[in-house]
């Protein structure tokens, strides 16, 4: 049990490739910390920093206050799951697990419990005997799951581990590592580009963009209160849909103008924006917070275009100054594509980023 | 019902077909290999006075002994044409049973002759058969060339220091080639085929000077560096695609479950590269075994078996059943080398897939 900490740490690859940029992170102990981002932003080589597959170019890594920047994989304390799962494909299931253990000096006996203990964990007992290449993805997965777990690590680092992996087997595996880490409590860090994988399952999420931290929060911090364009749109599928709009002061009132509507904002959020000296902004609002009403208090009109059932939800998308926006609705009343619909905004739900920097303008 | 019936028959003349090819393919490939054997075991007799050549050795032949004007006149049986031919007209014992051995391979005792010469006196002829001498060609060969075993075993080290060197170092450049990046590596990789583009009669005459100045002339480890150098490219070139097919992150997941490079690469590279390996071992092997035309200017004094063997067949018009013999001992070592090394490079193909 353990906590990490990164301090300033980069990696550099060439003059103009960063892996990770001057990045400072701490992990707390027992924590589930997922990185998040979309491809080449860098968690992968966050993660063999901490592994020490790859040497930092600058800055710490610290498990428990000791400094292991220089220090090689072995002897890190940690275990990793590979994407790929890595299984050594000339060792049976139980050599793969019993690998780590044999370096170990112990027992045969010590080292045997320890393999059929982690292999049950994962409900691979009944597959020890065989070697990778008779088992599934998904078994593969598991082996490669009970052999970072064999070890007892201090950190556990996970790199996609789920990607491989069909929609379905995906879902249950979730709630599976979650459960192994209630039970084992090994301070986990967790990657993925999969940012529903991310908000399920972290206790707090690092959205990261170019090598970069934009982000770092419980998944409701990220979702709610997403600190810019990028997370906004990054967070939540289907994502927050955005529009640029002009920022009038009419009296005492504040609208924002956009070519299709004009939205007068309630005492609180015109507050908020009252200072704010550029005449243009971005504002967001999330699927679920535009909602279908009735003709005598719209905001705007639009026909719907394509529609997804959802079961109990539908998707609706329609365009809006040409520009994509998708909504989600009940299934009260289910709606055709052609249907002219009336569309309101929740106050509430607005989010309003600079808009030249993209970055998040006031914190409710 | 006949459909069905008619589809079987098409069925199976396709696989009749196929197996007929395939036999037809492998009798070309096999015939010289079968003949080469089969001649290794004949006896003077069988080879030169038997025509068409016996399609298997025998294990015994027959023989008539007469009396005759000039002293006994033997003849011996010729399985071919079922008649004896007379062979030889002699009072001269210990001539008839030297002539025997020589000729038919098979061993007739004084007393044995003794013997004969003995119911001779009753009869008008003896007919006897004598057990051949299965392998005394082989016994023959290395006895008549005297420097044919001393250079047997040259021949086994040079193979077994090039399969030395050229995997090590070999191994080690595929390796290097495989994992990182350096400058000029491209060149470098095309080069190491590049040396192969020259003649090796026409690098041995350098290579001569070369190891003359290193003291290395005429003596199996400098043959060995020379084969090396050859070998070597062809191994990085396969080693390389080995060690590029097995994932990196292999190795890795060895360094974080608790080895260092070293043993990453020792527990699970290695094991996992050894059918290639064991493929280059083998052109080492064989690029060394048979090679005559760089020994013959490499070496003087201490020749490689190749080379005894060539010197012999070139020199040996009538002794074809020796020569056979010298040719099979040549070829035995690698047969065995290959049985040996089988279940590795299988593994390549089956088995294990990385
Ligand atoms: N070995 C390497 N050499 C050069 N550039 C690399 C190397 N590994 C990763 N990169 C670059 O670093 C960036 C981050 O990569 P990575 O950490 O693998 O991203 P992610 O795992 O988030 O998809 C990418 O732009 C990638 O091209
Ligand atoms: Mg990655």
């Amino acid at each position: 049990m353990a906590d990490l900490k990164l301090e300033n740490l980069s990696k550099r690859f060439s003059r103009k490739v960063w892996g990770v940029k001057k990045m400072d992170l701490s992990v707390k102990d027992k924590e589930f910390l997922v990185l998040l981002g979309p491809s080449g932003c860098g968690k992968t080589t966050t993660l063999r920093l901490i592994a020490g597959l790859e040497e930092a170019t600058t800055g710490n890594i610290l498990i428990d206050g000791v400094d292991i920047t220089d220090t090689p994989p072995r002897k890190r304390d940690i275990s990793m799951v590979f994407q790929s799962y890595a299984v050594w494909p000339h060792m049976t299931v139980y050599d793969n697990i019993a690998f780590a253990l044999r370096f170990k000096h112990l027992s045969k006996a010590e080292i045997d419990s320890i393999v059929t203990e982690t292999a049950d964990m994962v409900k691979i007992d009944n597959l020890v005997k065989r070697y990778p290449d008779q088992l599934s993805g998904g078994q593969r997965q598991r082996v490669a799951l009970a052999r970072a777990l064999a070890v007892k690590p201090k950190i556990f680092l996970m790199d996609e581990p789920l990607s491989n992996l069909d929609a379905k087997l995906r879902v249950v595996m979730r709630t599976e590592l979650r459960a192994i880490h209630q039970q084992t409590k090994a301070t986990t860090v967790f990657v993925t580009h999969d940012q529903s994988e991310a908000m399920s399952m972290a206790d707090r999420i690092v959205i990261m963009k170019d090598g970069v931290i934009v982000q770092i929060g419980s998944p409701d911090d990220v979702y709610f209160k997403s600190t810019n364009v990028f997370v906004a749109g990054f967070i939540g599928m289907p994502p927050t849909n955005f529009f640029t709009v002009e920022i009038i002061h009419e009296g005492t009132d504040i609208v924002l103008k956009h070519p299709f509507f004009e939205l007068k904002l309630d005492n609180e959020r015109k507050s908020m924006l009252y200072d704010y000296s550029k005449r243009s902004l971005t504002f967001g609002i999330r699927p679920e917070d535009i909602t279908i009403t009735s003709e005598k208090n719209n905001l705007l009109k639009e026909r719907a275009l394509v529609v997804e059932p959802q079961g109990s939800l539908q998707i609706i998308a329609l365009k809006i100054d040409d520009k994509i926006v998708k909504l989600v609705s009940a299934r009260e009343h289910t709606v055709f594509p052609g249907d002219m619909l009336f569309l309101t905004f929740k106050q509430n739900k607005l989010h309003f980023f600079d808009i030249d920097t993209g970055e998040r303008i006031g914190d409710l | 019902m006949k459909k069905e019936l008619q589809r079987n028959l098409v069925r199976t003349a396709r696989t009749t077909t196929l197996y007929i090819l395939v036999a037809g393919v492998a009798m070309v490939i096999l015939f010289p290999i079968y003949f080469l054997v089969t001649m290794s075991l004949m006896s003077d007799f069988e080879m030169y006075n038997e025509w068409p050549l016996p399609m298997l050795p025998s294990f015994s032949m027959s023989f008539k002994l007469q009396n005759s004007q000039k002293g006994y006149l033997l003849s011996i049986y010729n399985k071919v044409d079922n008649t004896y031919l007379d062979m030889l007209d002699t009072n001269d014992t210990g001539y008839i049973i030297n002539f025997v051995k020589r000729k038919t391979n098979c061993t007739l005792t004084r007393e044995k002759l003794n013997e004969i010469i003995e119911e001779l006196k009753n009869n008008s002829k003896v007919e006897f058969k004598l057990r051949k001498n299965f392998l005394l060609n082989y016994t023959l060969f290395f006895r008549l060339k005297k420097d044919a075993w001393p250079a047997f075993l040259r021949s086994i080290y040079t193979a077994v220091v090039t399969i030395l060197i050229s995997l090590s170092i070999g191994g080690m450049g595929g390796y290097a080639f495989s994992r990182y990046f350096f400058k000029g590596k491209n060149f470098l990789k095309l080069g190491v085929l590049f040396v192969r583009m020259f003649p090796a009669v026409a690098t041995a005459i350098p290579a001569a000077i070369i190891l003359g100045n290193m003291g290395l002339y005429d003596k199996p480890i400098g043959l060995a560096f020379i084969y090396s150098i050859g070998s070597i490219g062809l191994t990085i070139w396969i080693t390389a695609s080995i060690f590029l097919s097995i994932p990196v992150e292999l190795e890795e997941a060895a360094q974080i479950f608790g080895t260092s490079k070293a043993g990453a690469f020792w527990h699970v590279t290695l094991p996992l590269a050894l059918p290639g390996l064991a493929a280059c071992a083998m052109y080492a092997f064989i690029g060394s075994w048979n090679e005559y035309a760089q020994a013959i200017i490499l070496t003087q004094f201490n020749p490689t078996f190749p080379v005894v063997v060539f010197e012999y067949v070139l020199g040996a018009t009538g002794m074809a059943h020796l020569a056979t013999a010298g040719g099979m001992t040549l070829a035995i070592p690698a047969v065995i080398f290959y049985l040996f090394i089988r279940r590795y490079i299988l593994r390549m193909w089956g088995g294990v897939r990385v």
